[in-house]
């Protein structure tokens, strides 16, 4: 195998896929008729129902749902199972679920009046759905932001070539916030300064490695000996082995709460916005260049396109002494975005229904953003699967690295590259998962407890629990709960999307039978995690007497099962309602105008 | 006349590729703006709140001044209002 012929294959998917089954769908069950009027165009109000052109939105929609999961998930299932089971997941996850997710998350809202998903839930199919669905959301946001905040910091405090270049991306963030919105300075020239000293920096990152070595060095040399000590199942060839938490892995966590901490209380367009637009300049260059790389590099540089890493490593591969990691259900959750991901629905029903203009456009952008997601997808596989064996995002790193040489850059400079684009890619998310974190808490808890509604208050809580469970150590059961979780949503999306469908007489199959596999599939995912941390990470610290990664996965498995009850009652909630509506004639939908 | 006013359409693949490229990198910002905006209009529509309905709460002068710029944004003002809102609203 390599990367051209997997470029191929994944090129032939996606047009496979959108013009037999998607179109088809579009067509026949949607009925998408682009002389019915949008929300945007019968709502519009110039803010957030606004018409706004296909391709723009296209971008928009890929940009915002196109973030670290693709490429994690691909990380992390290449290395427990194998190249070859996570690209057939990837392919038939997007052909028969992931863009029916994102499509029908967009019509859902077109065809109920801009509404979000929640509030249709809400009158769709119980009340209790819609408070589950932010008790879900909240608990989804924790999971991933002790995932990202574990990830980084490690990279971080592993690649001191790459430090420097996370500190100039904060700074140009700031810069650019200030040059745009105070001093007014152009677009163009703001952007060449900002992005160009940040690449500068990322590229110049050798140059500082000694400096930041030093620091790490004289930070550990302060307590001299680790400040957590936990049983990590994923060392030793995934046999576990100890692990330290040494002061400097703590200050780099500390720095990206504080940096997540910043993003989350200050103005939006001095810090968050700004950041995520120097970011996307970097990946898009990395991104770009490694995909183009993927495609030449068997002829150009053919030592860095074949694969290194067994195609099938095992049904159920051994990951700690008392866990299990079967196939079925994990590597679904595992490959979380590339393949299917509830994110997307729930941003497609508030952000992109709302602009779009014509019927004609949703399945071009909500299905044609997640085929181009799990083009993403495809790629950080390919980058893993030929990369040098070691610690999987060092190995991403390296096979990302590789690609973009081909184009003549020193492998040194590409790679790190790809080191930088990783990081930016899930920094920039993850200071915004808190802030949206940070407001579901207050909406949650602020009647309760009123300190919650307080901004500061309630992004110390969200940064304080991610903290505690970076400090678990268990970083991949953090990935695969929030994949669960992820998946859930999907699945919950789908599930009410068969409501809405079998409410208005269309074939609900489409999905119905996508909605019901992630929903068995993650709640049995979720249940193995929680069994998983319990013995594998909660009984052998206990046994050791260490309190803080026992209490840390203590939370991870109280959250897993409150996710499995939440997902519980709205998969009954759903299925009464859906039989409800199955018995019932066909009402004729209202006159759009009658609510105006 | 309707016609004429319509924006042309851009041609082209490069047309689509500026477009994707900006939808990627600053149609979120643009969005920012426009809801900055959208919400110094709601302040102005506050303060002239008492004259639009006839109740002059502030001294009318300053409030007159200002109607003629608030009078056009009522209609996107009243459907931004009454539109229910929740969490997920923040991801949009």
């Amino acid at each position: 195998m390599n990367t051209l012929l997997a470029v191929i294959i994944g090129a032939l998917t996606v047009y496979l896929a959108y013009t037999l089954y998607a179109r088809r769908i579009d067509r026949h069950v949607i009925q998408s008729d682009p002389k019915r009027k949008t929300p945007a165009v019968l709502y519009m109000d110039g803010v957030d129902f606004m018409p706004t052109n296909r391709n723009i939105l296209f971008g928009y929609h890929f940009k915002s749902i196109a973030a670290a999961g693709p490429i994690i998930g691909a990380i992390v299932a290449a290395n427990l199972w194998g190249w070859f089971p996570a690209i057939v997941w990837l392919i038939l996850g997007v052909s028969f679920l992931g863009w029916a997710s994102d499509y029908s998350g967009i019509v859902i809202s077109i065809r109920n009046e801009g509404n979000s998903l929640s509030a249709i839930a809400h009158r769709l199919v119980s009340p209790r759905t819609r408070t589950i669905l932010f008790v879900f959301i909240f608990f989804y946001l924790l999971l991933v932001a002790g995932a990202f905040v574990g990830i980084m910091a490690t990279v971080l405090e592993s690649q001191p070539k790459t430090q420097l270049g996370v500190i100039v991306l904060t700074a140009m963030g700031l810069l650019l916030g200030q040059m745009l919105y105070r001093w007014r300075t152009g677009l163009v020239r703001a952007t060449v300064l900002t992005v160009g000293l940040t690449l500068v920096a990322i590229l110049g990152g050798g140059l500082t490695e000694d400096v930041f070595k030093a620091f790490s060095t004289g930070l550990n040399n302060l307590t001299g000996a680790p400040l957590v000590t936990y049983f990590d199942p994923t060392l030793a060839n995934f046999k576990g082995a100890e692990a330290k938490i040494m002061p400097s892995l703590l200050f780099w966590a500390l720095s990206i709460s504080a940096f997540c901490y910043a993003g989350s209380v200050l103005p939006i367009w001095r810090m968050a916005q700004p950041v995520i637009y120097v970011g996307f300049w970097i990946t898009a260059l990395a991104m770009v260049l490694g995909l183009a790389g993927a495609l030449v590099a068997p002829f150009a540089k053919p030592e860095v396109a074949q694969f290194v890493i067994p195609a099938f490593k095992g049904f159920n591969p051994q990951l700690g002494p008392a866990g299990i990691m079967p196939l079925w259900p994990m590597l679904f959750v595992t490959i979380a975005c590339g393949a299917i991901s509830g994110w997307h629905a729930l941003f497609g029903a508030v952000g992109t229904a709302r602009q779009i203009e014509n019927e004609a456009d949703m399945l071009p952008i909500g299905g044609g953003s997640m085929f181009a997601e799990f083009l993403l997808g495809l790629l950080a596989l390919l980058a893993v699967s030929v990369g040098a064996k070691g610690a999987p995002v060092g190995a991403f790193a390296t096979g990302l690295g590789g690609f973009i040489s081909v184009w003549g850059i020193p492998l040194q400079y590409a790679t790190s590259l790809a080191f930088a684009a990783f990081i930016v890619i899930v920094l920039v998310v993850t200071q915004l998962l808190f802030r949206v974190q940070r407001v579901t808490l207050s909406e949650w808890l602020g009647d309760v407890v009123p300190p919650c509604r307080n901004q500061h208050v309630a992004s110390l809580i969200c940064v304080a629990l991610a903290i505690l469970l970076m400090l678990t150590g268990t970083w991949v059961y953090l990935w695969q709960l929030f994949g669960g979780a992820n998946q859930m949503m999907a699945a919950l999306s789908l599930l009410l999307v068969t409501v809405w469908l079998a409410s208005a007489g269309k074939n609900w199959m489409y999905a119905g039978l996508p909605a019901a596999f992630m929903w068995v599939t993650t709640c049995a995912s979720i249940l193995v995690t929680a069994y998983n941390l319990y013995t594998n990470v909660y009984q052998i610290n206990m046994a050791a007497g260490r309190m803080i990664p026992v209490v840390g996965s203590g939370l991870m498995i109280l959250v897993a099962l409150l996710l499995v009850v939440a997902a519980l009652y709205i998969g009954l909630d759903t299925w009464r309602a859906f039989q409800r509506y199955r018995h019932r004639p066909v009402q004729q939908p209202r006159p759009a105008a009658a609510r105006a | 006349m309707a016609d004429a006013a319509k924006p042309k359409k851009k041609g082209g693949i490069l047309g689509v590729f500026k477009d994707i490229v900006y939808g990627m990198s600053s149609h979120e910002m643009t969005r920012h703006a426009v809801r900055t905006r959208a919400s110094m209009e709601h302040l102005f529509i506050l303060i002239t709140m008492g004259d639009l309905l006839g109740v002059p709460i502030l001294p009318p002068y300053y409030s007159l001044r200002l109607l003629p710029y608030v009078t056009p944004q009522i209609a996107g003002w009243k459907r931004r209002m009454l539109r229910e809102r929740d969490v997920t609203d923040v991801l949009g």
